[in-house]
């Protein structure tokens, strides 16, 4: 990098601001960080390379750092904490370039009014990646401004100035960062300082223990429904059943005699009832009677048939070679299909909104506080300086809080008593106003050369939306890209040295939402894809992992992927005939530029399949917290489980179906793997995605295991056995 | 005396039959279940069968099962969540049938419950067996318990537990839990007629 | 109504309307003990998971009437940070939360079991702990249930 590029980076001395604070002593608010065209790179990295970006917006008094007067920095992060460990990985930041310890760290999600938030989203895995250069550099700035204030202050040359643990010392005298910052209201902002090398580094790379693990072991109060505000009172909302059904009309004359109703509020596709109690809103809500317009009950079948290879928007996205001649007698073809899948985070939806004369605050659960911001100002028609997000922690997140528009039905609430009010969805409105994971419907073809080797792979596959329609996406991105980025993820052919590969989207949008789940397309595309591969793999009866490699470069960005597949098959003893009732299956995934590889080991257990052992080998580059990247590997493979084996929501008379757990069948405790060993290769020399890739080859390895030990090739998600 | 009986017998059935299927303007919750031929066979049938139909209802063989796994809905699937017998058919030793379902029904989560909520002990496995199988396994005393006549008579015409059909409560949507076929006096009297009748299984 | 029972040993007595309201919502809105969660409101999820009288008991689907008289545990009274209880203290260790949502529920699943099986089996683990967790953090919960056995069993002898 060179100079003039890092100054442009750095931090722009104009927009740094000190401000006072409630119980703060100095709040040392630093300004934006700068990127020129953040919007467009960004979204061109995210189709290609998705290599993390930041994408801070500099329009507002941006509150990064607080110091206490205890000597504690909060820092207010523009990325929420839903459970993938990004707050602690934000503190070792922190605390190795601004050398403190990270029990002196607090990190709090950024609220709109006050804070960064970042433009896009906490999602895409993008959370560590994205802040991992912007995070140190300021992390070292305000250290280097805390040392030139020492300096003056002890009357101390700033070079001979030393700072370990909150503490600056030098020529015999020491003082805390918050002496330091006591009645500093100017600051002296030098260029960003060096960083540390990586050896150097403390707590990067180290397994510190998350920062919210006392919080969450002791039932602290951290998550979205567990806010309150004075006076607040609590409602349920009453939303149709049927897929597309328009409010027509509601008998609420029982409801409002019922104990504790404040008021019943009827709007053009919702009723409200406003109570004094959750258990009371819910009482009353079940005596309301809501007539619905309803034009067309959708079926399954009615599903199946809109979503197909064929039909809707074409667009190829990968093209090398020719492609295949249907009526070419060597050509190999198969279907793969998966179902619609819930998010059934464990925290329901709802928010605590406060609307009072126009400036509205709202507590919740999101992973888009920015967008929410802006759809709520829009909605009450007022500035967006006017509305306040205070973003909590997440009680899971998996891509359904990328849109939490339910705020402003929180709003309205409020505004109609005056009060706040408290709302919260019920288990079935959960299932039934999902943004689901889309089905999808595949086709793959392939070939085989004279040596047995692929000459020819292409992946066509349907999908309904997953980023087109989605609230955070630009629309004119869809538009001139004319391919769902989202349904893409893991479509596309990975094994480079196949002459003739293609991938080819067929995108529709369904009559009911349909979004972001937790790694996209990436889940069943890789389903639909490395099920193939291995079964083309028996076909030319080499070993499936020897067959892949010789189908990889070993060169480039692509040895990676090469190298995940070799650690895997080595440190999984990857063996391609059945032993004692067991087989192994094998798959592989380049997702968000961070390939992993896992092997499983399965046996039929009761007619079920039961996994007994993975082994996953994964490189994201820099690993900040091996044992938190470890979590979200083991997370992500048994949740990818649950998801490739388990779950399904179908559409039955104009209801998506089911609307609880138990008949929406998940993976529980005894259905995760008893061994998990992760491997990790560091690629590349920054922190990739982590979140999601390592769910992307679960369901095929399962599948391929099955294969092997039963001789039956399973084409449809969730494996089911008969 | 038993056959003569009959003859009294089958027109009050008829006629009261007839005034209670007009009497009713709603859809009723219960299926008319008594058929010409069980009619035919005379009042101890008759019984019987009344008796039967509910307790081959899922409100009944759900907690009577054949594989020590309680059953749920009107389609008689496995409990979710692997809830199985246990060691004394309250489930397993911290999660138990009182972790959810309590002394009452809770409309709240749509869960059922009712006092000494168990499943039947494994001897009274019920689930795929034919009526005539379930009416011998019910009389027969290595199976049933060790209860006599009067004490099963007790057992399903007093008991909170087996009443508590009649009063099912709601599902999870909120929706009414469906009723077992008969109304509940009419299964009640039906009972103590069959066992005053001598408790006769028909041959089937 | 009046209800009294002792909640993480402290008595207290709620007056309310109806004594149907689940307890759950006792705990969270009038007692403002947060830590025991609403997840589905249909016992089905876990993630309200309290003790009463040391059973294993849904909150959401316990009418509060049943409470009264009771000794009532929540995640609040299993533990805090300067003595927690075994199972809070393997949680630690074994850095078991994600989003940590469910987790309290889990906790005193777990509690509840070690209580009736101090030296639970895989078995006895896959049977009872029938929570749901959303992240999937099954594989530490299980080295954490076993864990947790551990240091109770210890702290015992």
């Amino acid at each position: 990098m060179s100079n003039k590029e890092k100054k442009s980076k750095g931090i722009s001395r104009r927009k740094f601001l000190v401000r006072g604070g409630l119980g703060t002593l100095g709040v040392l608010a630093v300004g934006t960080y700068v990127f020129r065209n953040p919007l467009r790179r960004s979204m061109l990295e995210m189709a290609e390379t998705m290599a993390p970006t930041y994408m801070g917006s500099g329009t507002e008094p941006n509150l990064w750092f607080e110091l206490t007067k205890e000597n504690k920095v909060i820092f207010h992060s523009p990325k929420v904490e839903m459970g993938q460990g990004s707050f602690t990985s934000f503190a070792q930041m922190i605390a190795d370039e601004m050398d403190l310890n990270i029990d002196q760290i607090t990190v709090i999600g950024a609220a709109t009014k006050t804070g960064v938030v970042d433009a896009m989203s906490t999602g895409g895995s993008l959370s560590v990646g994205g802040l991992w250069q912007p995070l140190r550099e300021l992390s070292a700035t305000m250290r280097e401004m805390l040392k030139i204030e020492a300096a003056k202050k002890l009357g101390i040359d700033v070079s001979s100035l030393s700072t370990k643990e909150g503490i600056i010392s030098g020529g015999g005298k020491t003082m805390t960062y918050a002496e330091v910052a006591n009645d500093i209201t100017e600051w002296d902002i030098p260029d960003t300082p060096e960083l540390k090398p990586m050896k150097d580094y403390k707590f990067i790379g180290k397994p510190v223990k998350r920062i919210d693990l006392n919080a969450k072991v002791f039932g602290d109060p951290i998550f979205g429904l567990d806010a309150e505000m004075p006076d607040m009172l609590l409602a349920a909302i009453i939303r149709p059943s049927v897929v597309g059904a328009k409010f027509k009309s509601a008998d609420t004359t029982k409801a409002e005699k019922m104990p504790g109703v404040v008021k019943v509020v009827l709007m053009d596709d919702w009723v409200g009832v406003i109570a004094k109690s959750y258990a009371q809103a819910l009482a009353a809500k079940y005596k309301i009677n809501v007539d619905w317009t309803i034009e067309k009950r959708y079926t399954e079948e009615d599903l199946r048939n809109m979503l197909q290879v064929g039909k809707g928007n074409q667009s190829i996205t990968q093209k090398a070679g020719t492609a295949l001649n249907s009526n070419d007698n060597d050509v190999i073809s198969m279907e793969f299909t998966s179902p619609i899948g819930a998010h059934a985070q464990i925290e329901p939806n709802g928010a605590v909104a406060d609307y009072n004369n126009g400036d509205i605050t709202i507590i919740l659960s999101t992973q888009v506080p920015g967008a929410t911001q802006k759809v709520v100002a829009e909605a009450f028609d007022v500035d967006t300086e006017k509305v306040n997000i205070i973003p909590t922690y997440l009680g899971g997140g998996f891509g359904r809080r990328l849109n939490t528009n339910h705020a402003v039905q929180a709003v309205q609430l409020s505004k109609e008593v005056g009060k706040p009010v408290k709302y919260i969805f019920t288990r079935k409105e959960e299932f039934q106003h999902d943004l689901f994971r889309p089905p999808t419907h595949h086709i793959m073809k392939g070939k085989l050369n004279n040596d047995g080797y692929l000459e020819a792979l292409e992946h066509h596959y349907a999908s309904g939306d997953v980023a087109v329609n989605a609230l955070i996406m630009p629309r004119i991105l869809t538009s001139v890209l004319g391919t769902d980025l989202g349904a893409m993820r893991g479509g596309q052919i990975m094994y480079d040295k196949v002459p003739n590969h293609r991938a080819v989207q067929w995108h529709t949008t369904l009559p009911f939402a349909t979004s972001w789940w937790r790694s996209l397309g990436l889940l069943a595309n890789t389903f639909a894809i490395e099920s193939f591969v291995d079964e083309m793999a028996i076909r030319a009866e080499k070993n499936p992992v020897d067959f892949r490699l010789a189908s990889i470069s070993n060169e480039g960005n692509k040895k990676r992927l090469y190298d995940v597949i070799k650690l895997a098959a080595e440190k999984g003893k990857y063996n391609d005939k059945p032993v004692n009732g067991r087989a192994m299956g094998f798959a592989a995934s380049t997702d968000a530029n961070s390939p992993a590889a896992h092997v499983v080991e399965v046996s039929i257990e009761d007619n079920s399949i039961k996994v007994h052992k993975v082994t996953c080998a994964f490189d994201c580059g820099v690993v900040v917290n091996p044992d938190q990247v470890k979590a979200q590997c083991e997370g992500s493979i048994i949740m990818g489980m649950s998801g490739a084996m388990f779950e399904k929501m179908t559409l039955e008379d104009g209801e998506l179906t089911p609307t609880i757990y138990g008949p929406y069948d998940m993976a529980l405790m005894k259905h995760a793997p008893k061994q998990i060993d992760i491997h990790f290769i560091q690629g590349a020399d920054i922190p990739l995605p982590v979140g999601e890739p390592p769910m992307g080859p679960i369901g095929a390895a399962v599948s391929n295991a099955v294969r092997r030990l039963t001789g039956k090739r399973l084409t449809d998600l969730p494996l089911k056995l008969s | 005396m038993k056959k003569a009986s009959i003859v009294y017998v089958i027109p009050i059935l008829l006629v009261t039959g007839i005034l209670l299927a007009s009497n009713l303007k709603a859809p009723t919750a219960y299926i008319p279940v008594s058929s010409n031929e069980a009619v035919k066979k005379g009042a101890s049938d008759e019984n019987y069968n009344k008796m039967m139909d509910v307790l081959v209802s899922p409100r009944c063989i759900n907690c009577h099962p054949n594989d020590n796994i309680p059953k749920q809905g009107d389609d008689g699937h496995p409990h979710y969540f692997g809830m199985s017998r246990g060691e004394n058919n309250l489930g397993y030793q911290a999660t138990k049938c009182t972790t959810c379902h309590q002394s009452e029904n809770n409309d709240y989560s749509g869960v059922p419950g009712a006092p000494e909520w168990s499943l039947a002990p494994a001897s009274m496995m019920w689930e795929g067996l034919s009526r005539k199988e379930i009416a011998e396994s019910m009389l027969d005393p290595e199976r049933n318990g060790g209860r006599n006549h009067e004490e099963l008579m007790h057992h399903l015409t007093e008991h909170e537990l087996v009443l508590w059909a009649w009063e099912p409560g709601v599902r999870a949507d909120g929706t009414p839990r469906k009723l077992p076929p008969v109304p509940l006096d009419e299964y009640i009297s039906a009972v103590k007629q069959w066992f005053e009748d001598g408790a006769v299984i028909p041959a089937e | 109504m009046k209800i009294a029972f002792t909640i993480n040993g402290s008595s207290q007595t709620v007056d309310i309307e109806d004594g149907n309201t689940p307890l759950l919502w006792v705990i969270r809105d009038i007692l403002d003990l947060k830590g025991t969660k609403f997840g589905c409101g249909k016992a089905a999820c876990g993630a309200c998971t309290i003790m009463v009288e040391g059973e294993e008991v849904r909150s959401c689907s316990y009418a509060v009437k049943f409470a009264e008289g009771k000794k009532i545990t929540t995640i609040e009274g299993l533990g805090t940070p300067e003595n927690p209880h075994p199972v809070q203290q393997a949680w630690i260790e074994e850095v078991v939360p994600q989003c940590g949502y469910c987790q309290p529920g889990f906790m005193m699943a777990t509690a509840a079991l070690l209580e009736k099986v101090p030296n639970p089996t895989d078995d006895d683990i896959d049977q009872n702990i029938i929570n749901v967790c959303r992240c999937a953090t099954y594989y530490r919960m299980r080295k954490a249930i076993h864990r947790a056995a551990e240091i109770k069993n210890n702290s015992n002898s």
